[in-house]
């Protein structure tokens, strides 16, 4: 059984699995309203229906403030909607889990904890003997890159670097899917398109379900197999554009491929029509 | 309208004190000890206290060497507070001195203070001016360390001296941490003044307790408590909603553990 | 701050403490104070090393630091839970609350004569003021701390398969961590405070007791001796303290 793969893996290592089966998330006319300190309720999210399946790459791209990240939250189990209901793999989300591991853009990492120590919370708390979950651990730390650091702590790492081993902390006790959450956000854009790679590269291997939220346009193409463009306030899905680009990519050779910029252009523009440009002229 | 929630939250220290009081009602009915009065018997005990001439003047005579104490020390202590937060060789040197004296109760100083200069008010005074200026000269520091320094250079390019500076920049941004070190004094401040009154016993509302204990008039002992208790709350209450009137524009402040705001 | 920097700090501290010596040597030797009230630095210094190594003081450091930690250890208890449990249960919450606030001003020390009366003039009464005194400002340490943890931290354990209960001692109390032992400094003070003024009040032991006694017999020097040993007492207690502490928190970014 390999570092990537869950307990309990019955998927295969091919093509995510075709829509007539469940589902791995399903959002069904969700929505989120937030009280104010002004009293006033805030609809964030407006009637959010969404099919994730197994294996996708998907993107939620939208401007600041459009609730994707409440969305992602929402499928975490870290929030409870308002209205509708959030599924996976037909069960409904009442809380967190790990079977759906979240990567922050803060990276939380424990700053009482090492690296290593870090690696291995998730799964000592399944219940793995320290020695197997430090093996486990330390595969998974060079993986992302960061062998040589398990016995640093956080506080002596870069922004990069926390947030590889943030992800070797979620990777580390399998979920099926993984909740990112503007996890680049933080970084400088060097480090953030090394990360991209990265995850890719990751990702490749076992083929985990994923949602990213992000609000860069050309972040969103190169990841993912699908890219759901969010509006502002209320959050609403206004289009779910499918990325039909080859894997596995290679960022220098698609920044060239015409197909990948004809989607970066056309999700702008599309941005652009409904006047949500940042800066008015 | 007051909302419901609001008028709990705002009730809720009344409250408190009224359970307090019940609870010691019932415990000392239930301990049965001759020693320990009733919550009724000793508030019953504070109006006499009260009217008693000679208490009164005692404990008029305390809360002024308080005052005096407490307000001589912030006017010393604000100012080297703030000019060891912002020249580093002040700091160097007096953070040493003030570490050491930092531990040693000033209401220990007592007896020796006493047997320098007598027995008098200006011991009891000097010994409550000792106990505030070290909690007010290290906020002062603190908040006085804290200031941007990109204040200090915009003022310094407006065309301020460094005295004015100091006044009208470093003051006003350290005043929120300062205050915090004036709370922090206060609270000293009272407590000191029992200490050296219970320690020296000469005078004073920590004398009139012990006296009543000595005496066996442990009513009164029970009821100096209440008003002493009594007198803790009121300056806090009084301080703080001073403090949020002069700093309303501060962020929230908490390092020193005090209460809840 | 390099090396040199660093030794002209400590350098430049002592020199108030040498100055305050020197002073404390130069008011005796020009008479401008009589032995009696005010013994020389190196009289006084051979007195402290000469009753440390007596088995009588020695005793009285004992009873003074046996109530010290017992009603700090007391306090460190009470405050550390109540200050979890306040910050993560609603109901505890509102009973905490106004309780400190009510109870938090009030001079405990006040309350020292009911104590004596319910406790006797034993250690008892001492252990239960120190306790007292020194439980507030860890448990407002420990609430804040406990109720400013990042949401994502908890999030992230959570998501790990931590089960809610456990995340309080999991997550909540290590990123805790630096405020209480902030709360556990100042309250180790207090402790040091209180047990030495209550031992000044009331007492048979202890060194507050034998500051008090020399004070009846006019003995300045034996005066100078306990404060000298409780001042000591409180940088050892609290060096000792800051180094626990350094080594806690070695993983986090503002030590």
């Amino acid at each position: 059984m390999s570092v990537l793969s869950s307990r309990s893996d019955r998927r295969k290592r091919t093509a995510p699995a075709s829509g007539l089966t469940t589902p791995m998330i399903e959002i069904d006319r969700v929505s989120q309203t937030f009280q104010t300190s002004s009293r006033k309720d805030h609809l964030a999210l407006s009637d959010i229906s969404l099919r994730v399946e197994d294996g996708a790459f998907v993107s939620i791209l939208g401007p600041s403030g459009c609730g994707k990240s409440t969305l992602l939250y929402i499928v975490g189990g870290f929030v409870n909607p308002s209205q509708g209901t959030a599924r996976t793999k037909g069960r409904p989300i009442t809380g967190p889990g790990p079977d759906r591991g979240p990567v922050f853009q803060e990276f939380a990492l424990f700053p009482w904890k090492s690296v290593l120590g870090n690696v291995m919370y998730g799964p000592r708390q399944q219940g793995v003997k320290p020695a197997e979950a430090e093996a486990q651990s330390r595969v998974l730390i060079e993986m992302v890159g960061l062998k040589g650091f398990e016995d640093f702590y956080p506080k002596e790492l870069s922004g990069g670097m926390k947030q590889r081993v943030a992800l070797a902390r979620t990777l580390a006790y399998h979920p099926e899917v993984l909740l990112m959450d503007e996890p680049f956000g933080a970084l400088d854009a060097h480090t953030r398109t090394r990360l991209q790679n990265d995850l890719l590269n990751i990702w490749e291997r076992d083929r985990k379900t994923v949602l990213f939220v992000t609000h860069s346009v050309d972040e969103a193409v190169f990841l993912s197999d699908k890219v759901v463009m969010m509006t502002q306030s209320p959050g609403r899905i206004r289009e779910i554009v499918d990325i039909d680009l080859p894997r596995p990519r290679r960022r220098t050779e698609l920044l060239l491929d015409p197909r990948y910029q004809k989607y970066v252009v056309d999700i702008e523009r599309m941005f652009d029509d409904t006047g949500e440009a940042e800066v008015l002229p | 309208m007051i909302s419901g929630r609001a008028l709990v939250s705002r009730a809720a220290p009344l409250l408190t004190c009224l359970g307090l009081f019940v609870i010691w009602q019932v415990g000392s009915l239930a301990l049965k000890n001759d020693s320990v009065p009733t919550a009724l018997e000793a508030l019953r005990a504070v109006p006499t206290i009260m009217g008693d001439k000679e208490s009164l003047i005692n404990i008029l005579a305390s809360l002024r060497r308080m005052a005096i104490g407490f307000g001589v020390a912030v006017l010393l202590s604000i100012p080297l507070g703030l000019l060891m937060g912002r020249n580093r060789f002040v700091a160097s040197f007096f953070n040493p001195l003030l570490m050491v004296i930092y531990p040693v109760p000033k209401a220990a100083l007592m007896p020796i203070i006493m047997l320098w200069i007598g027995v008098g008010d200006l011991s009891k005074t000097l010994v409550i001016f000792l106990g505030v200026s070290l909690p007010v000269i290290y906020h002062s520091f603190e908040g006085a360390k804290a200031v941007e320094e990109k204040m200090l250079w915009s003022g310094a390019a407006m065309g301020l001296s460094a005295a004015e500076r100091m006044v009208r920049i470093v003051l006003p941004a350290a005043l929120p941490e300062i205050l915090t070190g004036c709370r922090t004094g206060l609270v000293l401040a009272l407590i000191t003044m029992v200490t050296s009154e219970m320690i020296a016993r000469q005078s004073g509302a920590g004398n009139i307790l012990f006296n009543a204990l000595d005496m066996g008039q442990y009513d009164t002992v029970f009821a100096m408590i209440i008003v002493i208790g009594a007198m803790g709350i009121c300056f806090d209450a009084l301080f703080e909603m001073l403090r949020a009137r002069l700093v309303k524009w501060s962020e929230p402040q908490f390092d020193m553990p005090l209460s809840f705001s | 701050m390099t090396a040199r920097a660093v030794t002209a700090d400590i350098v430049l501290g002592l020199v108030p403490l040498a100055l305050l010596v020197a002073l404390w040597q130069g008011l005796v030797s020009f008479g401008y104070a009589p032995t009696t009230l005010l013994p020389p630095p190196g009289i006084v210094f051979m007195r402290l090393a000469q009753q440390l190594s007596t088995p009588t003081f020695q005793q009285e450091i004992a009873a003074t630091l046996f109530r010290l930690f017992a009603g700090f250890s007391i306090a460190v208890v009470l405050g550390v839970g109540i200050g979890l449990a306040a910050a993560a249960s609603p109901p505890v919450n509102t009973i905490v609350r106004p309780a400190v606030r009510v109870l938090a001003p009030l001079p405990k020390v006040a309350l020292y004569p009911a104590l004596l009366l319910l406790l006797g003039f034993g250690h008892e009464s001492k252990i239960v003021l120190v306790a007292a005194d020194a439980l507030f400002p860890i448990l407002l340490s420990t609430y804040y701390g406990a109720s400013t943890v990042e949401q994502k931290l908890i999030w992230s354990a959570l998501a790990a398969g931590t089960s809610p209960r456990k995340v309080l001692f999991k997550v909540v109390l290590p990123a805790a961590a630096p405020s209480i032992l902030t709360g556990c400094r100042i309250g180790l003070v207090i402790s040091c405070i209180v047990v030495f003024l209550a031992e000044m009040i009331t007492s048979t032991d202890g060194l507050g007791h034998v500051l008090v006694a020399a004070a009846r017999t006019f003995q300045a020097v034996d005066m100078f001796v306990p404060l000298i040993t409780i001042s000591l007492l409180g940088l050892v207690l609290n060096g000792l303290l800051q180094a626990l502490r350094a080594y806690l928190l070695r993983g986090f970014p503002e030590v």
